[in-house]
C-alpha cells in the first residue's frame, strides 16, 4: 500500500499540470527595481581622484589607476605609449623584474600595466602587500635597458604575427585610414618600433604617470576608511603635473565609398569592416538614441538586422555585427565580419542594403522594443559586478557627465521612439560614404571594384600602408623602349632617331647638388663617351670624393674615404649591358634582362614599371604611360660584404631638349633617409673625350 | 643551516588559507531523472538558468562527427510551440541573454534573465528539452553557419588546427581523437533520421542537470519546475510523443503497431484511450540509455612527430602528453606542476624560455582535464629566427629539472597561494555558479565539489608534484608537432 501512496504521488504532479498549455509563453512576475549605489568620490592633495565602490560578497580588492589626458601623437615613434606600458613592469630603483614577478605571483595577485593604466587585484589580505609593489612601481620604475631590449624583440616578433591576423590587419588599415593625424590613426610598424629608444619610453612614463587628473578605481571588500588609509599610505608621496590636453582632427569624412584592400593569400574567408565617422561625444544626447539605433542594427544578439540577414537569411558568416565605438578622443561605426570568400561581394552589399534601409524607413515596433529590452537587460545584468558601479563613477567623472546619468540611463533609453530612431539613423548613418576594408584572397579584388566611388582600390599592407596595384600593360616592353626613345628624340622612326643620335659623341653635365644634412653646396660632373663611357665625380670645397671611370673596357671607383679599387669583371659586364645615350634601344642585344611588369599608380600618375637585372643588381625603371619618359629608377644594390640591401631612387624631373634630345634638368637621388637634389647647370654636346677624366 | 633557516622563513611567510565562500545550494532529482540544483543569491535582481546534457563529441559516430556541436546550433531554432527565430527573440525581448557551448563530454544550455522572468526561462528549456524542431529546414540554416564558425574560428586562424592536430594522435582509437567541431562531410552526409536518432538519444530527461543560481525563491521555483519539466514523461515515452510530432501516419503505425489517432493530439500524455495509454505507460519503463565510452585504451607509445604548414608568419612548437580523467587524484599534483612551469610571468617557462633565453615570443604549458583523459600540453611561438628543436631542448630541461628536484618551498607557497586566489574569484557570477554547480555534479557526482576543490589543492605536497611529473611528462611517448609557415612546404 505504502508503496502505492509513493508511486501515486509520483505521478501525480504530471497529472496535475497535464492539463497546463504548453503553447502560452509565462508572463513575468513583478519586476524589481534596479538600484545603483552610489560611489564614494574624494580627492586628493595631489590631485587624484579617488573613487570608491564598496563590494564584500567575495574577500578580493582592486585598485585601477587611470592616468594622462588622453592620447598623443607620436609621428615617427609609433607604440612609444604601448610599449612603455609594456615595460612598467619591468623593474624599479629598488627591485628588478624578477623581483617583482615573483613578489607578486607568491601572493596570487595579478598585476598589470598599460599605455595609461595600472592595476592591481588581489585577495583583501594581501592588500598591503599588493598596493607595496604597485606604488614602487609607481614612483621607482627604471626601465633597465635589458629588459627594453627583450620587449622589444618580442614586439618584432609579434609584429610578424599581425601578418597571419585579419581583425589586426584589418583594423590596422581601418584606423589609419579613418583617423589620419590623429593618435587613433597611428600604427606601430617594424620602421616606427626600430626609433623608439628607452630615454623615450622613461620620458613618456615621467610626463603621464603623475597623479595631477588621474583617476583611482578602488573596487570590492574594503571600507572608506581602509581605502583613505591605503591612498594616503601609498599615494600620497606621488607628484607631477600632467601635460595639457591636445585636441586633434576628428576622423575624416568621405565623399563616395572608398574600398581600401588587404592582401591575405590562401585566406579563405574574407574580413570585411563598413565603416563612417561619427560626429558624438560619450554621454551627449546623442549617444543613447545612437546606441539604440546601433543595436537594431547590428549591435548585438541574433536578433539584429546584421545577424538575420547575413547570418540566418543568406548564411555567408557566422556572425555579422556592428560596433559603435565612442572614444574619448574620436569616435566611429563599422560593421562586418568574416564572410567566405566566394561571397565577399555579396555580404558588401547586404551590409550597404542594411545602410540603407535603416536611413530609407521607420525601424518596426517589434525591433525597437526587442531592442531596448536587450539593452535594459544588458545594463541590469552588468550590474551584478562591483567593477561596474566605478566605471559609472569613472566615466561620469572623466567625461564631466550629469551625476544621475547611470540612473536616468533606462528612463533615457526608453524615451527613444521610431521618430529619434531615424532622426539619428538618418543624421548620422551612411551607405555612400563608408570606408570599405577588406582583408581577404587577393581572388576577390576585381570584384570589389564596383563599390569603390572611383574605381580605384587602395591596397594597404598589414599595418596600413599603400601598396601599389599593378595593372596589366597594354603593350610589350619592346615597344616601351622604342616609344621611349622616340619621346625622347621627338621622332617618329627609327631612321630619323638614329639619325639624330649619331650626332652625338659625347655628353658632358655640370650639376649642383645640395643636401640637407650638408651644409655646403656640391658639384658633380656627368660624361657620357659613344657608345658607352662615362665618367661621374662629385666634389666638395675643392676635392673629389668620389669618382667613377668607365672607358668602356675597364675603369675604377675611388673614393675619399675607401680609395682607388678596379671595376671587377663583373662590373664591367653589368656596364656593357647599358650601351648608348638612351640604353633602352639597345637593352633588346645587350643581354640586360628585362621584364614589364605592368602599369602603377602613384600618385595619380600611372607609370610602367620595368624590372631590369645587369647581373649586377636589380633595377627598376617607371615611365609615364602618357608622354613614355622615364620617371625614376630604383637600384636594389646589394652590399657585398654585408649583405644588406640599399634601396636608391633617382627620380628625373624638368626635362629640356639639348640638341634634339631631351634631358632632365632635375635629378632626386635619395638613399635611405638622405636626400641628394641635383640641379643641371649646364649642359654640353660633343666637347671634351674620356681621356680627359682619366 | 642556510636552508633550514630559509625553509622556517616561508613557513611564517604563508598565510593563513582564506575560508572559502561555501556556497550553498539545494539539490533534487525528479521522477523522470532531471537532476536539479538551485542555488539563491539576491544581491542582483537577476538569474541563470541553464541545462547541460551529458553528451559531447565523444558520444559521436565516428562517421558522424561534429553532432553534438552541432545541435548546440540546431536547438535554438524552435520547437512546436516556439517559432523559427523565436527562441532568442523571447528571452532578448524580455531583457535577457543566452548561449550554449559544446565540449567533448558535454553541452551547455544557459539564459541570463531578469529575475522576475525565471518562468520563462523553465519553459524555454522545457520546450528544446521536450520537443525541439529537428528538421531539415533547421537543419540546412545550421549547417551553413556551423563551416562559417569552422571557417573563422580555425581554418582561418594562426595555429588553430593545434588541438585537432594533437588529438587526432594521443588518442588514436577513443573517440577524443576528434574534435567538438567535427568533420563538415560527416554534417553534409547526414540524413535527418540521423539528426532525429541523436535528439531521440542524448536529449532524455535522465541525461539533463537543470541548473539554476541567482534571485530566486526556492519554493516558487520548485513548483515551477515541477509544472515544465515534472511533466515530461520518463523512459521512451518522450520519444513516442516525439514520433508522434514528427512522423507520418503511416511511419507511426508502421514503428509502432498502433494508429496516431488513438492519441490525443492536444494534450498527448493525458490521452483517454485505454490502448493509448497503455503503450505510453508501456514506453515510460523502457529506460533511455546513454552509453559513455569510458577511458581510452590506446595512447602513444612512442615520440609521434609531425610538421604541420600553416598561414603563420612565426614557427610554433606544440608537445602533447596524456593526462589522466579530471577526476583522478593526481590531477590536483598536475594542476600545481603546471602553475610552477607557467603560472604567471614569475613561472618557470616564462623566466627561461620567455625572459632569459628569448628563445620564444610566447610560451606556456597547460593541463586540458576531459571526462576519459586529459593531455598535458607545452606550447611556444618561437622568436624570429630560432629553431623549434632549441625550445623543445629547453622544454626537455624544465621537465627533467621538475622531475629530479623537489620545487623550492617559496614556489610550493606560491603556487597554494594563486590557487586560493583562483577559488575565491571562479565563482563571482551566476553564470559561473550554475555551470560550476552542473560540472560537478556531471564529473565529480557531487555538486558540492565546488566548496571542497581547493581542499584537494592544498593537500598535494610537494612529492605529489615530482611524483606526477615523472609518471605523466613521458619523453618517449608523447606527440611534437612543428608548425611552419606554408610557403616553407614548397
Amino acid at each position: 500500500m505504502k508503496k502505492l501512496i509513493i508511486a501515486l504521488g509520483l505521478i501525480t504532479p504530471a497529472v496535475l499540470f497535464g492539463q497546463f498549455d504548453r503553447s502560452v509563453v509565462p508572463a513575468a512576475a513583478p519586476a524589481k527595481a534596479i538600484s545603483i549605489a552610489d560611489p564614494v568620490v574624494f580627492k586628493t592633495a595631489n590631485g587624484i581622484t579617488v573613487i570608491l565602490s564598496e563590494n564584500h560578497k567575495l574577500p578580493r580588492v582592486s585598485f585601477n589607476l587611470t592616468v594622462g589626458n588622453g592620447q598623443r601623437l607620436e609621428g615617427q615613434k609609433a607604440g612609444l605609449s604601448d610599449l612603455a606600458g609594456d615595460l612598467i613592469l619591468s623593474g624599479t630603483t629598488t627591485r628588478s623584474k624578477d623581483e617583482i614577478d615573483a613578489k607578486k605571483d607568491y601572493i596570487g595577485a595579478n598585476i598589470n600595466a598599460g599605455s595609461n593604466t595600472l592595476n592591481l587585484t588581489c585577495l583583501t589580505k594581501h592588500m598591503d602587500e599588493g598596493l607595496s609593489i604597485l606604488s614602487d612601481v609607481l614612483l621607482n620604475a627604471n626601465f633597465p635597458q635589458s629588459e627594453f631590449d627583450r620587449v622589444v624583440k618580442q614586439w618584432e616578433s609579434n609584429l610578424m604575427t599581425v601578418k597571419s591576423s585579419p581583425e589586426a590587419m584589418g583594423k590596422n588599415a581601418l584606423m589609419s585610414a579613418l583617423f589620419s593625424n590623429h593618435p587613433y590613426g597611428e600604427v606601430v610598424t617594424e620602421t616606427s618600433l626600430g626609433k623608439i629608444n628607452r630615454d623615450d619610453v622613461q620620458q613618456y612614463f615621467k610626463q603621464t604617470f603623475v597623479p595631477d587628473g588621474s583617476y583611482l578605481v578602488i573596487v570590492g571588500d574594503i571600507t572608506k576608511a581602509k581605502a583613505e588609509e591605503a591612498v594616503n599610505k601609498y599615494f600620497s608621496s606621488w607628484t607631477g603635473k600632467a601635460l595639457p590636453k591636445v585636441d586633434y582632427p576628428s576622423a575624416k569624412n568621405l565623399n563616395g565609398n572608398r574600398v581600401i584592400f588587404v592582401k591575405k593569400p590562401g585566406a579563405v574567408q574574407s574580413y570585411v569592416q563598413v565603416a563612417f565617422p561619427l560626429d558624438v561625444k560619450i554621454g551627449d544626447a546623442n549617444h543613447v538614441p545612437l546606441s539604440v539605433t546601433n543595436s537594431i542594427f547590428g549591435g548585438n544578439g541574433f536578433g539584429t538586422r546584421l545577424m538575420q540577414n547575413l547570418r540566418e537569411d543568406k548564411a555567408y558568416t557566422y556572425g555579422s555585427y556592428s560596433s559603435l565605438n565612442v572614444e574619448q578622443q574620436g569616435a566611429y561605426l563599422s560593421a562586418g565580419g568574416n564572410f567566405r570568400t566566394e561571397v565577399t561581394d555579396s555580404a558588401i552589399v547586404q551590409l550597404l542594403f542594411e545602410l540603407d534601409r535603416i536611413t530609407d524607413s521607420y525601424v518596426t515596433d517589434e525591433e525597437l522594443s526587442l531592442t531596448k529590452s536587450v539593452m535594459t537587460g544588458s545594463f541590469a545584468r552588468s550590474l551584478e559586478h562591483a567593477s561596474t558601479i566605478a566605471r559609472f563613477a569613472l566615466n561620469i567623472e572623466r567625461n564631466n557627465l550629469d551625476k544621475d546619468y547611470y540612473k536616468n540611463y533606462l528612463k533615457n533609453l526608453d524615451a527613444v521612439d521610431k521618430d529619434k530612431a531615424l532622426e539619428i539613423a538618418q543624421k548620422f548613418f551612411t551607405a555612400k560614404n563608408c570606408y570599405i576594408v577588406v582583408v581577404g584572397n587577393e581572388s576577390v579584388l576585381e570584384s570589389l571594384k564596383q563599390f569603390d566611388a572611383d574605381g580605384r582600390i587602395e591596397i594597404v599592407d598589414a599595418f596600413g600602408n599603400p601598396v601599389q596595384e599593378m595593372k596589366k600593360a597594354d603593350i610589350s616592353a619592346e615597344e616601351l623602349f622604342k616609344k621611349h626613345s622616340f619621346h625622347v628624340t621627338n621622332t617618329t622612326s627609327e631612321k630619323n632617331r638614329d639619325k639624330l643620335l649619331k650626332k652625338i659623341k659625347s655628353v658632358t653635365q655640370d650639376i649642383e647638388m645640395s643636401m640637407s644634412q650638408v651644409p655646403f653646396p656640391m658639384k658633380s660632373v656627368q660624361f657620357w663617351g659613344a657608345p658607352n663611357s662615362e665618367v661621374m665625380t662629385i666634389e666638395a670645397q675643392g676635392m673629389v670624393i668620389q669618382k667613377t671611370y668607365f672607358d668602356g673596357k675597364s675603369g675604377y671607383e675611388s673614393n675619399m674615404q675607401t680609395g682607388k679599387k678596379e671595376l671587377t669583371a663583373e662590373e664591367i659586364a653589368a656596364k656593357n649591358k647599358s650601351v648608348g645615350l638612351i640604353p633602352e634601344i639597345n637593352y633588346t642585344t645587350s643581354g640586360m634582362k628585362y621584364e614589364l611588369l605592368g602599369i602603377e599608380n602613384q600618385n595619380g600618375t600611372d607609370m610602367y614599371v620595368v624590372k631590369l637585372h645587369d647581373g649586377e643588381s636589380e633595377m627598376y625603371d617607371y615611365y609615364n604611360t602618357q608622354t613614355y619618359s622615364k620617371i625614376k629608377r630604383l637600384i636594389i644594390a646589394k652590399d657585398p660584404e654585408t649583405g644588406e640591401s640599399n634601396e636608391v631612387l633617382t627620380t628625373y624631373t624638368d626635362y629640356k631638349a639639348v640638341n634634339g634630345v631631351l634631358m632632365p634638368h632635375k635629378i632626386v637621388l635619395s638613399v635611405g633617409e638622405m636626400a641628394f637634389n641635383g640641379t643641371v647647370k649646364s649642359i654640353t654636346v660633343n666637347k671634351g673625350s674620356i681621356a680627359d677624366y682619366k | 643551516m642556510k636552508k633550514l633557516i630559509l625553509g622556517v622563513f616561508a613557513g611564517f611567510c604563508a598565510f593563513s588559507l582564506t575560508a572559502q565562500q561555501k556556497i550553498e545550494f539545494v539539490e533534487y532529482d525528479l521522477p523522470n531523472g532531471i537532476h536539479v540544483i538551485l542555488h539563491q543569491e539576491k544581491s542582483t535582481p537577476i538569474v541563470a538558468v541553464s541545462v547541460l546534457y551529458h553528451v559531447g563529441s565523444k558520444n559521436e559516430k565516428p562517421d558522424r562527427t561534429g553532432f553534438a556541436h552541432f545541435f548546440e546550433h540546431l536547438l535554438f531554432e524552435g520547437s512546436k510551440n516556439i517559432d523559427r527565430g523565436e527562441y532568442d527573440k523571447h528571452v532578448e525581448k524580455n531583457g535577457g541573454a543566452l548561449n550554449a557551448n559544446t565540449s567533448m563530454d558535454r553541452t551547455f544550455y544557459f539564459e541570463l534573465l531578469p529575475s522576475n522572468q525565471l518562468e520563462l526561462g523553465l519553459w524555454l528549456e522545457s520546450e528544446r528539452m521536450l520537443h525541439a524542431k529537428v528538421d531539415n529546414v533547421g537543419i540546412e540554416t545550421q549547417r551553413s553557419v556551423v563551416k562559417e564558425e569552422k571557417r573563422q574560428r580555425i581554418d582561418n586562424q594562426p595555429y588553430a588546427t593545434f588541438f585537432t592536430e594533437l588529438f587526432k594522435r594521443l588518442f588514436p582509437s577513443h573517440p577524443y581523437n576528434w574534435q567538438p567541431i567535427g568533420s563538415m562531410e560527416h554534417l553534409d552526409a547526414a540524413q535527418e533520421e540521423d539528426y532525429i536518432d541523436f535528439y531521440q538519444t542524448f536529449y532524455v530527461p535522465s541525461n539533463a542537470t537543470l541548473s539554476i543560481a541567482g534571485d530566486i525563491d526556492i519554493e516558487q521555483t520548485k513548483k515551477w519546475i515541477e509544472k515544465y519539466f515534472g511533466s515530461i514523461p520518463k523512459g521512451q515515452a518522450i520519444n513516442l510523443y516525439r514520433d508522434f510530432l514528427s512522423l507520418s501516419d503511416a511511419d507511426f503505425s508502421k514503428k509502432y503497431s498502433v494508429e496516431k489517432s488513438i492519441f490525443d493530439d492536444k494534450d498527448f500524455f493525458s490521452s483517454k484511450n485505454a490502448k493509448a495509454k497503455a503503450i505510453i505507460a508501456e514506453y515510460a519503463k523502457k529506460p533511455t540509455t546513454v552509453t559513455q565510452p569510458g577511458k581510452p585504451t590506446e595512447k602513444p607509445t612512442s615520440v609521434i612527430k609531425e610538421t604541420v604548414y600553416d598561414n603563420i608568419q612565426l614557427p610554433a612548437l606544440f608537445i602533447g602528453y596524456v593526462f589522466p580523467e579530471q577526476t583522478n587524484e593526481d590531477i590536483y599534483a598536475l594542476e600545481l606542476m603546471n602553475a610552477v612551469l607557467s603560472g604567471g610571468s614569475s613561472s618557470r617557462i616564462n623566466k627561461e624560455v620567455v625572459e632569459r633565453k628569448q628563445l620564444a615570443t610566447m610560451a606556456f604549458s597547460f593541463g586540458y582535464g576531459l571526462e576519459d583523459a586529459g593531455v598535458g600540453i607545452f606550447a611556444a611561438i618561437a622568436s624570429k629566427d630560432i629553431a623549434l628543436d632549441d625550445i623543445q631542448k629547453e622544454f626537455d630541461a624544465q621537465i627533467e629539472k621538475i622531475q629530479n628536484e623537489l620545487i623550492t618551498q617559496e614556489e610550493f607557497e606560491k603556487v597554494r597561494n594563486q590557487f586560493e586566489n583562483q577559488s575565491v574569484s571562479s565563482y563571482s557570477t551566476i553564470a559561473g555558479i550554475s555551470e560550476g554547480l552542473a560540472d560537478a555534479h556531471v564529473y565529480y557526482g557531487s555538486a558540492n565539489y565546488i566548496n571542497v576543490e581547493l581542499e584537494k589543492y592544498m593537500k598535494v605536497t610537494r612529492e605529489d608534484i615530482q611524483r606526477v611529473a615523472k609518471k605523466y611528462l613521458t619523453k618517449d611517448a608523447r606527440v611534437i608537432l612543428h608548425y611552419l609557415p606554408k610557403e616553407e612546404s614548397k
